[in-house]
Parts: C-alpha cells; structure tokens; sequence
C-alpha cells in the first residue's frame, strides 16, 4: 500500500483532510466532544440539535456574505436586513393571504432589493463597499426606529410560526432551510459560470473585466443574494422568537463575517468556499454557548466572544501575503 | 584582460528551491568600467544568480565576493553597503507616492530626525536628470506611463551613487528614445568606472552596449567571454543550445481589402480624431514613443474604456461595441501588457484562467462540466506549449508562459480581431518565435492583428502596415514597402516634417 499516497484518490483524500473546511469541521468534533466531557447535557442529541438550529440563523446570513466577500467586497447592513425582516413581516400580513407565503415573499422582495441599492452605489457610484453597506445600515435602523418605536411586533404569520417550530422527521424546519439552501449554495458557487465570475472579480477586478465579465450586473447580482439570505435569515428567526424587535439581527454582522473567515475564505476576495463557512457557523454557536455554561455576567461574555474569536482566527484563519 | 579584483563576484554558487536545482556551479566576476551582459531564456536562472549577488537570496554552495573578499553571508544590507543598486524586472515602486518619495525610499536624507524634503528633491532631481525624466517630482507614480515607471526606477538606483549597477531587462518597457537616454547614460557610468550587469532579451542592444556576457541555459554557465568576435546568431545559440532559425517567419502577404473595424473621427482617453480602417488578414503595427495614446486606441476600441466617433463598423455591425462584453460577442479579444495586474488572475489555477472568457459568454446559471474544461485546458495547452500542471495558479508560471495563458484563454472563442498590447514584452527568445508563429497564422487565416509594441523590429518585421501615434494622432501610416526602423522613429519623434522643412 506504498502507493497509496500517489495514487489520484489519496491525493484526493489528503487535500481533503487538508482543506480549510475540513479542518474548521474537525475543530467543531473537537469542542463537542471535550466540552460534552466537561459539562452534563452538553453532548446530547436535543442539544446539539439545538445548536445546528442555532447555527442555521447565521449560517443562513453567511451565505450572503460569503458570496460578497468571495467577489472582492463586504456587506455589514446585513444585520439591519435581518431586523428590517423581521419587523416588516409582522406588519405586512394580511387576511386574503391564509399560508402567509405571499407576505413571506414580499418581505423576501424587499429585503433583496435593498442588497441590490447596496449594489448600485458599489457597483456604479464606486463607494467603498464597506462605506455602502454601512451607510444602509445606519439608514435602515432609523426607519426601523420611525416605523416600529421601541416596541416588539408578534408574528402572526403561519408559515413563519411552522419554520420556526415544525419538526418534520424530528429535524427542525430551520435545519432544513439550510440544508437546502446550502446546496443551491455551493452549486451556485462551484458549478455555474456565475459562480466562477464572482470568483474571478474577488482575485483581479480589472483582469476580470477585460475578460468579459460584466462585472456591474455580477454586483447586483451579488448584493442582492446576500440581501436575500439575510432576509430569510430575519423570517426564521422571526419563526424561532415569535417576536420582532429593533436590534434582533444585530448578533450577526460579527458572526456572519468570522463564520466566512474561519471557514477557510479570503477576506481579500477571490478564494473561499460556502462549505467552510457552514461548519465555521456551527463553531460561532457553539463558543457562544460554551460561554453561557460558564456563567459571567453579559459584559464578561461579550469579552470572551470577541476574544475566542481572534483566537480561534489567529489558529486558523491567518493568510499569506499576497504579491 | 584586467588584474583588478573584481567589484562583485560569484564562485561557483548553486542554488536549488525546493530540490530543483536552478543554478548549478555559476561563476561570474564584475569588473569596473564594464557592461558585463547576462544572457538566457526565461527560467535559465538569471533572476537567482541576480538575488544571490545582491544578497536576497544564500547560495547552497559556493561564495559571494566583494572586492575579491569573500562575504560569509551576504545580505542586502551588506550589499548596499558595498555599493550595489538593483533595477528590478517587478518594479518595486510604491504608486501612491511622489518619484521624489519612491526615489528616496529607505535612504531619505535626515535632518533633525526627520524627512529633509529640500535635499531629497535636490538629490532625487539629480538622479531624474541622469534619466532624462522632467516630469514633476511631486507626480504620484501611480499616474506615469509604464516607461516612465521604469525610468523612476532606474534613477531610483541611481540616487544611491552604485559602484555595482544590475539591471534587469530595463528596455522592455521602454521607448527606441529612452532606450538612447538609457544607453548613453550606461556608457558614461562605465566611463566613471562603475561596473554593469545588464540583462536584455533584446541582442542588438547587447551587442552595441556590452564588452562581455556570461551566458545561462538551465541553470548552467555554457559562456563566459568577451563580445568581441561573437555575433547575435552566435549568442542565440549558446542560449537556446541549437541554431537559430529566424526569428521571425518569413512574410506572406494574406491582405484582403475587406474592413474588419472601421472608424472615423475616433476619440477616445488621449486619441483624438483619428480615422482608421482594420483589414481582415493584416497584422496592424502600432507604434510611437510610449504614452502617446495607443493604448486608449485599443482600449477605446475594445469597449473598456468611453470612447467617441462619427461612425464605427466592427465586423459589419455600426457602431462601437461600448463594453467589453458587447466587443467579445462581436469578436473582439484583448491581451492586456501587464499580464500580471490586468491580464491573468495569478492566485488561481492556470485552468480557470484560460476558460474565464468562456464563463463570462456562457449562460450564468448553466452547470459546468469539470472534465469539458480539462480537456479544453489541456488542448490549449498542449497547442501552446504550456508546460505543466494546468491546476497549479497562474502565479507559480514564468513570464513568457503566463503570456502564453493570457493569449491561450482567447483562442476557444476563435475572435476575429486580436487587439494585443506588447505581447512579447520580458518574453525570451523562442516564446517570441512562437508568438509570432502564432499571429502570422492568424492573419493568414484571415482575422485582423492589431500589434501594439515598443519592440520597433517587431513592427518592421511582422507588420503589414504600421500606424505611428504621436500626441494622440495617427501622424503616419507606413505600408509594408517602406516599413523601416528608421521610418518609425522619425515618425514617432516627428523629425520628418523637419527633414521636408530642410
């Protein structure tokens, strides 16, 4: 068996044991089984279950912005899409719409339309798309304040309420949210000429666009599906709590980004993958939890979290330089 | 032929990366008050033998000389202190700052702990002098011409007032008339006694600027002798190891009267009102000193940039394309000159490289097939020459297969005008031939070659008529029967009116 590391499968099998996304996913095995050790309860179906639920919101949320950072940009309004979701639903039901699927829809309209205004002003005013999407968040908040005060909204809304408590097969409707999404993810990203475009813009902007690329619509495009992924992640989270409030999507603008990074992407564009940042999703709920067993008190969690973080990329997520 | 110890040598260095041996027992002695040619194709290991004199890199075996002692460990900063200024292949130039600033860089002059800017811009005005660059020193680098960049850098090695100067392919991206400004300047630095490393693909220079050359091929010394009684066809073989066929095929008129793009009154970035016709089966020479405008002629044409005109037909269709998009559906391509900032994605593999115009055209959301591309990306390889693993990045290929890429991710699209920015620029020898193999055939196939360079026997050679640009004007259009070395420059310098005027 000497050959077997020459061979096409087991170079194969080793640039899989070597990639970034199976490294963050062996990482995730790690922390549950130590701490499953450590503490009662923790390793148990229902609660880890209950974690990868947990994990959907932001792994939901990180797709978007896993497409952004892979095409050379950023998205931090994605967090006041989350909210802007959340609260507009609620809102917007109506009567003549019994399975509340036209209201989703509408809210999801919305939500992506408001990735592509983020778009247009990267795409063909030239701002920085860190300036962009920040400048609508900002935005976004204020009319959120305007429109929904400091009050919570109840969620009357039945496919929202099924999505956020169904079972089916004993898997949370959230789970399987995901999973679906995942896959026209990474099929999207890996198997389409689109995905090899966004790719392409990452790593050389102007190379890409002597090459044909039409790079303009590509950022619509782009923008658009992370204003898309954070609006569905506002609807399922809207399913889990019941309730929508302002700043119920602000957890995850830092988490949707470290899911990206520890998952192996570029944050300089143009290299990365969707299947690094679902098991990176998975550790961010995981640490965070791991901190409410400890028992500080909320402003030694918060510290905690943001230093696991830069730990944890510090282990893993740092990049060669670039010529 | 002298005594003197030499100002810089090695002896008997190797150097491998990896396991790969790149340098195996070289030696070579730089003497004062010579132009001292290092001659090889790409890969033959000049840019190692250059990095282990200057310090970048450490021999595996053998040493490195200073005044005919030997270094125990060079390193660049010894090597400064020895008097040794490096002009790179790579500029090293910072675009955001002045020439002033990226002349100076890490030798500012200090006055009471800070930056002296009046002795930095008197001394750096002195090194811009030397190199003929009048441009203001306060211009960001950032806004200069490729040529001009060059010249920045070449100043930049000048301010440190070297005993030891080594250039790497300094010409390539340079004007016939900075070419002069170069060469005048290296005979006098000889004249001062500073000794010269000069590395050039091009060999007439060589043989006109150097007295001695030390010859590579893979790796190994196969020369190390005095120019005198060598000619250029002499120097090719030492470095490929074989006779040399002409460098350029024989020419065969494929002319047909048929316009592939014609436009009248064309604007675009510095052109101005220009009216051209591209015929189908011609190669077009472009050429002119560097920065007159050229490039906007292509890229204006391409779609890449704004461009206007009175009226436009590109392969039958009026009107411009106005996208780069819209200019490929209309079979258009363009191979950028600097292939490594706009023509290739470097950090991905080689493959994705060459199929990436076919992933721009096709349908975005239509599945790809992996094993398609792989033998698409080994047909074009293999009719290219493009040696190696086809999945390894762009960046890991050497310079003239890197053009080879950026020309290869074209041909599937079979595009009827070939717009090509400096193809062969800091491209050894045999790529050349096979570019220009390649191109002639294109013409003869009956699709139009648009060739803009600053390699003026190139234009005289492979061209069937040249337009010469000068301040944004097509001041000349040569046909083929008085195309001529000196009929371009005068053209592009603009002494003809004067010889009429006499």
């Amino acid at each position: 068996m000497t050959a077997w590391n020459d061979s096409a499968g087991g170079r194969r099998a080793r640039a899989i044991l070597t990639s970034r996304p199976f490294l963050t996913l062996a990482m995730v095995a790690a922390v549950w089984i130590v701490a499953s050790f450590v503490s009662r309860g923790f390793g148990a179906y229902g609660h880890l279950r209950y974690l990868v639920e947990l994990g959907a919101v932001i792994g939901l949320v990180a797709a978007g912005q896993t497409f952004v950072v892979i095409a050379g940009g950023i998205d931090l309004s994605v967090a006041a899409i989350v909210t802007v979701s959340a609260i507009s639903l609620p809102l917007l039901s109506w009567q003549a719409d019994p399975t509340g699927l036209a209201s989703v829809l509408a809210v999801l309209a919305l939500t992506t339309a408001i990735g592509v205004v983020n778009g247009l002003g990267v795409a063909l005013l030239r701002v920085h798309p860190m300036i962009m999407t920040l400048a609508m968040a900002t935005f976004l908040q204020g009319l959120l304040i305007i429109i929904a005060g400091g009050s919570a909204v109840t969620a009357e809304n039945p496919l929202v309420h099924w999505l956020g408590n169904a079972r089916p097969a004993g898997i949370p409707a959230g789970i399987l949210l995901w999973l679906a999404v995942s896959v026209i993810v990474l099929t999207v990203m890996h198997a389409t000429p689109f995905g090899a475009r966004i790719f392409a813009m990452g790593a050389n902007p102007l190379a890409a666009s002597l090459s044909g690329v039409p790079v303009t619509s590509t950022t619509l495009t782009v923008y658009g599906i992370s204003g898309f992924t954070a609006g569905l992640a506002g609807v399922l989270v809207l399913g889990m709590n019941g309730q929508g409030y302002v700043g119920i999507g602000d957890p995850y603008l830092l988490a949707s980004i470290a899911a990206v990074v520890l998952g192996g992407t570029s944050i300089l564009g143009g290299l990365g993958t969707y299947a690094g940042t679902i098991p990176g999703s998975i550790l961010l709920v995981t640490i965070t939890a791991l901190i409410t067993v400890v028992n500080a008190s909320p402003g030694w969690r918060s510290i905690l979290f943001g230093s696991l973080i830069l730990g944890l990329l510090l282990l893993s997520g740092r990049e060669q330089a670039r010529r | 032929m002298t005594t003197r110890a030499p100002l810089l040598a090695a002896r008997g260095v190797s150097k491998a990366f990896f396991g790969n041996p790149v340098l195996r027992d070289v030696s070579i002695a730089l003497q004062p008050g010579r132009v001292h040619a290092l001659l090889g194709e790409n890969g033959a290991g000049k840019s190692t033998l250059i990095n282990l004199l200057s310090g970048a890199l450490r021999p595996d075996s053998g040493t490195i000389e200073v005044d005919g002692r030997a270094v125990a460990r060079m390193t660049p900063a010894l090597a400064r202190q020895a008097g040794v200024a490096v002009v790179q292949q790579e500029l090293s130039l910072t675009a955001s700052l002045s020439i002033a600033e990226n002349i100076g860089l890490g030798a500012y002059p200090k006055r009471f702990g800070l930056v002296d800017y009046r002795e930095l811009a008197a001394r750096a005005k002195a090194a811009c002098k030397l190199v003929g660059l009048d441009e203001p020193l306060s211009t960001p680098v950032g806004n200069l011409a490729l040529g001009r960049r060059q010249m920045v850098e070449i100043a930049k090695a000048l301010y440190r007032r070297p005993r030891v100067l080594i250039l790497d392919e300094p010409t390539s991206s340079l004007s016939a008339t900075e070419t002069k400004i170069l060469t005048d300047l290296l005979e006098r630095l000889r004249g001062e006694g500073v000794a010269i490393l000069y590395i050039s693909h091009r060999l007439n220079e060589v043989m006109a600027l150097c007295q001695h050359v030390t010859v590579l091929k893979d790796g190994t010394c196969t020369a190390d002798r005095s120019l005198e009684g060598t000619d250029a066809a002499g120097l090719v073989r030492l470095m490929v190891g074989r006779d040399p066929g002409d460098l350029f095929p024989k020419w065969q008129p494929s002319l047909s009267p048929a316009a592939a793009i014609s436009v009248a009154k064309f604007s675009a970035g510095l052109m101005r009102d220009v009216d051209l016709d591209i015929r189908t089966g011609e190669v077009l020479g472009i050429g002119g000193l560097v920065g007159q405008g050229q490039e906007d002629l292509l890229l204006g044409l391409y779609g890449a940039i704004p461009a206007r005109t009175a009226s436009a037909t590109v392969n039958g269709v009026s009107g411009l394309p106005g996208g780069v998009p819209k200019a490929n559906a209309l079979g258009l391509a363009y191979v950028p000159a600097d292939r490594k900032r706009e023509g290739l994605h470097l950090i991905h593999p080689i493959i994705t490289n060459m199929m990436l115009p076919a992933f721009a055209r096709m349908p975005a959301l239509k599945l790809r097939s992996r094993k398609a591309e792989g033998e698409k990306g080994k047909s074009l390889a293999a009719q290219l020459a493009i040696k190696g693993d086809l999945q390894r990045p762009a960046q890991a290929l050497s310079g003239g297969n890197q053009q080879k890429v950026a020309l290869a991710k074209w041909m599937p699209h079979d595009p009827l005008v070939l717009l090509l920015n400096d193809p062969t620029r800091g491209v050894d020898v045999e790529t050349k031939r096979e570019i220009y193999l390649m191109l002639r055939a294109f013409a003869a196939a009956g699709k139009a070659v648009v060739l803009l360079s600053s390699d003026t026997p190139e234009l005289v050679h492979l061209c069937d008529r040249v337009a010469v640009v000068r301040e944004g004007r097509i001041v000349r259009m040569l046909e083929r029967t008085v195309l001529s070395e000196e009929a371009i420059v005068s053209a592009a310098i603009g002494a003809e009116r004067r010889k009429v005027a006499a």
